[in-house]
């Protein structure tokens, strides 16, 4: 929304710069996104009076001298066709910059010969002068509306300065955008009462005849409709000229259209309250003699044409006017062109009314309609003022009103009580009853105190204020809030706790990084479909996206997996080798159910890939888990829910009875999905579950034994059904059994060749507590093992 | 005459002198034997020094820029790498943490009764429009903003409240707008909701812990200001902003926030009292906190796992 300071001034005198009004505006009232100083724009530029003016032969230029208020006339050479002498114009002198091109490429004019004259500047048109498209001829002002060489910007109130405001944070405040209401918030801001204009109160016109009857099919759509005929005695002639009007429009970025429109769209800009013309005896030639106007929802379906010529559809949400049911306007949005006013048009119906924002948002986002009178219907415009806005509009028309009706069932006014005591708990001040009774009378309240009591009346515009916390906010807004002194909020001495899969989270996180290597990613939440289906997981066990606007965003994951894979081949090909993706992130599947707030159950997870086998996976999962303190264990493979592994290459990962998540290879025919070569490896675990998993704490076992440890490496012979767990844990149970303190690490794991059993490698350390073992005692024990490991078909070599 | 022999010679002197304590009065013979003992070990020292650089040759420099000795093998430079959102996110939380607040993580999968209707959001309110929320095909919502947990917050520690204690509570969480992705617009990003009540919060104490946090976060004492907001979950609602701090370059405001005092009905709606008791809320995105922090100007590497990008944290 643009607001024109040089307006706002002329409602609320003030004298502070722009700057700190700027800052006020901003810090108690709402964001202005920027503040534009039209002057220099319009610099140079001065109203002339075209003296002479002679066609140049063979050309479509004519030679003018031109009055610009100097000692003598300037030479002009204008291409236009409507330039004649004597007419009003504007001129761009030389020296200065086309109003059109400020800021872009500031062209810059100067002295130019054309066809043989000096031709001394231009002549604008009203494109030139960046006030609308038209370039086919030069802009006229009114014969004697200013004597040459007044400047076009102080004529036109062009010497102002224009505020961008944020609409987004003012959608509560209606009576905001008009002029009017913005203007009393800057009075109550600079602490100054505001004097409301009459026209906001204004008795019921002073009329006979009431007409045309309205019927409102159900109260909540349509709180209020006023309306009224009025006549002209001959059709309303478009303006040929430039007015003041006109720049009025442009500074807040709407357009002239004909006089009549312009003349409602400045109400409008004024007021806040949107109006509508209908051409009334084509309502006539379409209802007959005795239109009864009624505001009803539309049909399902029902077609109507509205005045841009469009054809819609509607729907049951959308609000139409009707004259005995015939629809004449998408109420809040456009006129029908069944009854557009035209350069005929005689008699008009003037409508001010008031919709259900609610439905005419989504008629707006329904049929793609946005401008300047819906943006305000949409923000609830008060009932209080249609019948005063109207009346005012009928004021300025001057011509002769036939009839007027107004239909409003239930007015309302609302009182708001509080205590200042209220007030200042809640901001943390220390206001007297005084300031704050001036404060809310300077926008308009109507307060009576007793005691530390207010009794706030509420103008009818101020449509967001009902309870007494919204009263608090408007002290502490007009009063400023970096006025109220900052605390600190008081709290018992309690230790704050943390949300443990947080703290999990950020654990693992350092552990994967720094101990680890593996690189923290993170990716969308909603994903393709295609991606579930290339893994072989159901999209149909996913909750589903509807409304979109990006066609990749389809389903809810039910892995991190997938997506880590979807982003290695684009690392690969940035020359990266040898890496581990991983992510925490939430998941959810339909098939987990809903908690018991009925909402989605959750899953928290830990998504892993790296370039490499099962084993290069395996040691990150175990070292992460040993890392926690949290005993595992590998099983078979058999989850459902990873479709994408290799079962032969994969193991479920168990603490307890708990499944935690699987580790392994990702199936070959996959990754060749996703463009990968084998081996890559993955794991996903359950963090709500790794959470729950009991963790040990390390328990010592260095002794004080002053024996010195035997180191021995033992070689064995292993065939394929015999696991690694299994021959080490059979050596480790053979040491420990024996009394002895020991540790047995892996050397290596070797098969010459696939037919020939495997060969494990360890290295065994092993102290007696007790004593110095000897040369015997060392063989006892390797002949311990062995023999224990043959029992297992495992020969030691 | 070398150094070395020069330092034999000395010691050889010393060793002399011992002979002249015998002579001096028992009372100062203690002192005098102190400080020649010091002597005699300062130079012996000495001596060692030199014998021992004598035997393995003098001390050659080396190239300190270097990765490795020469015929070394070169350390491995491999490393892994945190989210920089993640990493932020963890700070924010520790500070809060540190101030007292507990921590709830939000979901990413929630319903229009804590999104919308239990943060005082009428049914059909056009304030519903402004969230571009993405719906699902269930009738579920992937929250807008974390506020969707700010109903949860409070009953989960009403009764702390209800005990004479205070609900202090901060909630980070991924969420997410329908809305095109471009240099300056992420579909899916981070925010951090707080939420306090007591018996005697106000707006003064929300300013000032709101300030607290920020100056803690850059370091800094910070000067903030304000301007009035809309938020239908609170009541007066306000748009927080800091001083850009001296880590960024420290010129002109910078909006970090939406905050305000809790709407009556909010707190209502999760059976807290608003005669007795009231609270203050905020929320705000982590996401541009990281990128001013290391001076990004596109949100889509976050989401992009490139290890290009990740590499530079």
């Amino acid at each position: 929304m643009k607001i024109s300071l040089g307006e706002i001034k002329k409602l609320v005198p003030y004298d502070i710069s722009t700057t700190e009004l700027v800052d006020l505006i901003g810090s108690r009232l709402v964001e202005v996104e920027e503040a534009i100083d039209l002057a220099p724009k319009y610099q140079g530029v001065y109203i002339v009076k075209v003296v002479e003016c002679q066609p140049l032969e063979g050309t479509h230029l004519s030679l003018c001298q031109i009055d610009a208020g100097r000692d003598a006339l300037i030479q002009v050479v204008c291409g236009a066709p409507n330039v004649y002498a004597g007419m009003l114009a504007a001129w761009i002198s030389p020296g200065s910059t086309v109003p059109s091109t400020y800021g872009r490429d500031d062209f810059v004019l100067s002295v130019r010969p054309l066809r043989g004259y000096d031709s001394h500047g231009m002549l604008a048109s009203a494109s030139e002068l960046d006030l609308g498209e038209d370039h086919d001829g030069i802009v006229e002002l009114e014969p004697d509306s200013a004597t040459p060489g007044t400047s076009f910007a102080e004529h036109f109130g062009l010497d102002d300065i224009i505020l961008d405001i944020e609409n987004k944070s003012l959608t509560h405040r209606p009576d905001c955008f008009g002029l009017i209401g913005f203007a009393r918030e800057v009075a109550g801001i600079l602490g100054q009462k505001f004097q409301d204009p009459e026209l906001l109160f204004v008795s019921p016109f002073d009329i006979d005849q009431k007409a045309p009857a309205i019927k409102v099919e159900n109260p909540e759509l349509c709180a209020r409709y006023s309306c009224a005929v009025v006549k002209f005695d001959q059709p309303v002639a478009a303006q040929k000229y430039l007015t003041r009007e006109h720049i009025f429009l442009f500074k807040a970025g709407m357009r002239p259209v004909s006089p009549l429109v312009n003349l409602t769209n400045i109400i409008m800009l004024q007021t806040g309250q949107p109006l509508h013309a209908f051409d009334y005896d084509k309502i006539l030639q379409l209802a007959g003699t005795q239109p009864e106007i009624i505001v009803r929802t539309a049909r399902e379906g029902e077609q109507i044409t509205l005045l841009d010529e469009k054809t819609i559809t509607c729907d049951a949400n959308d609000i139409l006017i009707t004259a005995n049911d015939i629809p004449v306007a998408l109420a809040g949005a456009m006129g029908c062109q069944n009854t557009a006013v035209d350069q005929n048009t005689t008699t008009i119906l003037l409508e001010s009314a008031t919709f259900s924002l609610y439905h005419l948002r989504k008629t707006q986002m329904k049929h793609g309609l946005f401008s300047e009178a819906i943006t305000r219907f949409t923000k609830g415009q008060p009932a209080g003022q249609t019948f005063p806005v109207l009346a005012e509009t009928l004021r300025q028309l001057n011509a002769k009103v036939l009839g007027i009706s107004d239909y409003f069932p239930a007015p309302e006014s609302r009182v708001v009580v509080v205590s200042a005591a209220r007030i200042n708990q809640i901001l943390g001040t220390n206001y007297s009853l005084d300031l704050i009774k001036t404060t809310l009378e300077n926008v308009s309240f109507m307060v009576e105190t007793s005691g530390e009591q207010l009794t706030v009346r509420v103008p009818y515009w101020r449509t967001d204020i009902a309870i007494e916390e919204d009263v608090v906010e408007e002290i502490g807004r007009l009063l400023g809030f970096d006025n109220i002194p900052q605390t600190f909020a008081k709290r018992d001495f309690v230790a704050a706790e943390n949300d443990p899969l947080l703290a999990l989270k950020t654990r693992l996180r350092h552990i994967l990084s720094d101990q680890l290597a593996a690189h923290e990613v993170l990716t969308y939440s909603f994903v393709n479909q295609d991606l579930l289906k290339k893994v072989g997981q159901n999209p149909a066990d996913s909750y589903q996206i509807i409304n979109s606007i990006s066609p990749d965003l389809q389903v809810f994951r039910q892995h991190i997996v997938p997506s880590l894979l979807d982003k290695i081949r684009e690392n690969i090909r940035a020359g990266h080798d040898r890496f581990a993706l991983f992510e925490f992130n939430q998941t959810s599947v339909l098939s987990a159910g809903k908690s018991s707030e009925n909402t989605p159950v959750m899953g928290h997870h830990l998504g892993l890939v790296i370039l490499g086998d099962y084993y290069a996976a395996k040691v990150l999962l175990a070292r992460l888990l040993r890392e926690l303190g949290i005993d595992f264990v590998l099983q078979k493979f058999e989850s459902a829910d990873f479709p994408y592994l290799e079962p032969l290459h994969s193991a479920d990962v168990l603490v307890g009875e708990t499944r935690l998540g699987s580790i392994g290879e990702v199936k070959p025919g996959i990754l060749r999905q996703f463009k990968l070569a084998a081996p890559i490896a993955v794991f996903e675990l359950d963090l709500a579950k790794l959470l729950a998993a009991p963790q040990h704490l390390p328990v010592s076992t260095v002794s004080a034994c002053k024996f010195p440890a035997v180191e021995r490496d033992l070689t064995v012979s292993v065939p394929d059904q015999i696991t690694f767990e299994a021959v080490e844990q059979a050596i480790k149970d053979t040491l420990q059994s024996l009394g002895l303190v020991s540790s047995v690490l892996p050397v290596s794991i070797y098969q010459a060749t696939l037919e020939e059993p495997r060969r494990l490698s360890f290295h065994l350390k092993f102290t007696d507590p007790t004593k110095t073992q000897s040369a015997e005692q060392i063989s006892a024990i390797i002949k311990q093992v062995t023999n224990k490991l043959q029992t297992l078909d495992a020969q030691v070599v | 005459m070398s150094q070395l022999e020069n330092l034999k010679s000395e010691l050889k002197n010393i060793n002399q002198e011992y002979a002249k304590m015998k002579d001096l009065p028992p009372g100062q013979r203690k002192d005098f034997g102190i400080k020649l003992n010091a002597k005699k070990q300062d130079i012996l020292a000495q001596i060692a020094e030199l014998t021992a650089a004598a035997e393995t040759g003098p001390v050659l420099p080396i190239d300190i820029t270097a990765p490795a000795a020469p015929g070394q093998p070169l350390p491995s430079l491999s490393r892994g790498t945190k989210h920089p959102l993640m990493t932020e996110l963890d700070r924010v939380i520790d500070i809060y943490n540190r101030m007292g607040f507990n921590v709830m993580e939000s979901y990413q999968l929630d319903d229009e009764f804590h999104m919308f209707e239990s943060l005082n959001f009428p049914a059909g309110h056009p304030a519903r429009d402004g969230y571009d929320t993405f719906r699902t095909a269930e009738g579920f919502i992937p929250p807008a903003h974390t506020s969707t947990m700010q109903h949860r917050a409070l009953i989960k520690y009403r009764q702390d409240l209800l005990n004479g204690g205070q609900i202090a509570v901060v909630i980070p969480g991924r969420v997410f707008r329908n809305e095109d992705v471009d240099a300056t617009h992420e579909h899916t990003f981070y925010q951090c909701e707080g939420v306090f009540v007591s018996e005697d919060a106000n707006l003064g104490q929300m300013l000032g812990v709101l300030r607290n946090f920020f100056e803690i976060y850059y370091g800094q004492k910070l000067r903030v200001k304000t301007q009035p907001g809309y938020f239908p979950f609170t009541e007066p609602s306000l748009e927080f902003l800091i001083e850009k701090p001296a880590a960024l370059g420290g010129s002109g405001w910078l909006e970090v926030l939406g905050c305000g005092m809790i709407h009556p009905n909010v707190l209502r709606a999760a059976g807290i009292d608003p005669a007795k008791y009231r609270g203050f809320a905020w929320g705000g995105g982590i996401d541009r906190l990281v990128m001013l922090k290391y001076g990004l100007s596109d949100v889509r590497f976050f989401e992009s796992a490139k290890l290009d990008f990740l590499k530079e944290f």
